[in-house]
């Protein structure tokens, strides 16, 4: 909620003291730099959870530059506060509709004789790269800890999936996932509650 | 009220921590692929109020124009004269309306010394030429 305080400051801002047009500059502008906070504040998590659905780096990028287009262009109107679910709603429907491309496209390739190599599951270096970590030991722990999550959260159904990257990586509370997962609250609970269970019982309490 | 505000359990804190470590180690390539992206977004979002104004101001004088043509209209429609058009009248009216001016012109239909008019003195003599040349 802190981060839609900063959000909502530059609309409240004195109005008296502009013109018609400056006004009307200074709202558009205010507007847009709105758009621009809450896009850098929710870019990285979205790539993460679009990765985590479509496995794939360049699937995930282009979900979320369509997501964020879609926003802008649609929704930019709307009140910030109403921002969040809204991106994460479309977001959804799109990595939805690339898996469903996916499936169709995976059908007419496995009735081809011959198939090409997938060489996009070549890890990056500068992913790897390391940054400001507290220690080698901790790192490794952390490093560790990511890829037992990564795996059980890829064996996870993709409600559970959504539904615990959304609550425990972006925030959102049950109302604000259940928008953004176009479903009903007691879905959100249950849903969070079974993916929960399920990553307990392949991490361990005690994974980190 | 945000997930984060909630009460969490060890293991979803635990897991938080994983995954905003994940998000630190996020390539520099994804996160310019991903900046552009979010430019593009917030200029189509300009892009789409930005024809706002600009159909304001080409509506402006458009509005102008064609209220000063409707006004215009409406100034010549209440000076124009009610029933005939005004040539059908000057046709059939400013003929005799000239003869009654014209002095001149009475004087032909009646003579001061009351010997009858010139048009009389004229008809006459047409049916007197014309009963010549029958014969």
């Amino acid at each position: 909620m802190s981060e839609f305080a900063t959000l909502a400051s530059p609309y409240s801002m004195p109005v008296e003291s502009h013109g018609d047009v400056e006004l009307s500059d200074s709202s558009t502008n205010a507007r847009s730099r709105a758009l621009n906070q809450f896009l850098a504040g929710v870019e990285l998590k979205a790539f993460k959870i679009a990765q985590a659905a479509l496995r794939h780096e360049e699937d995930a990028l282009d979900a979320v530059q369509d997501a964020m287009l879609q926003l802008a262009r649609a929704y930019a109107d709307r009140p910030a506060e109403e921002w969040k679910p809204l991106f994460y709603r479309i977001l959804e429907n799109r990595i939805r509709d690339m898996q469903r491309r996916r499936t169709v496209r995976g059908r007419v390739i496995a009735w081809l004789p011959f198939r090409g190599d997938d060489d996009d599951d070549e890890p990056d270096p500068i992913a790897l790269a390391p940054s400001a970590d507290p220690s080698p030991v901790r790192k490794l722990e952390l490093d560790e800890a990511m890829g037992a999550l990564e795996k059980a959260l890829e064996e996870l159904p993709r409600r559970q999936q959504q539904v615990f990257l959304l609550r425990t990586l972006e925030g959102l509370d049950v109302a604000e996932t259940a928008i953004a997962m176009g479903c009903s609250e007691g879905s959100v609970k249950t849903h969070y509650f079974r993916a929960l269970q399920a990553l307990r019982e392949q991490l361990g309490e005690s994974y980190v | 009220m945000s997930a984060q505000g909630e009460q969490l359990t060890d293991f979803e804190r635990r897991s938080r921590l994983v995954l905003e470590e994940s998000l630190l180690r996020i390539d520099g390539r994804v996160r310019s692929r991903l900046n552009q992206a979010r430019q593009a977004a917030v200029e189509a979002a300009s892009a789409k109020r930005r024809p706002m104004f600009g159909r304001f101001f080409t509506l402006v004088p458009t509005a102008a124009a064609a209220a000063a043509a409707l006004l215009v209209a409406m100034v010549l429609w209440h000076r124009a004269p009610d029933g005939e058009p005004p040539v059908l009248v000057a046709d059939t009216h400013l003929g005799d309306l000239d003869l009654v001016a014209d002095g001149e012109g009475l004087d032909l239909v009646q003579d001061g010394d009351g010997s009858g008019s010139f048009y009389e003195w004229a008809a006459d003599q047409s049916e007197a030429n014309g009963n010549e040349t029958d014969t």
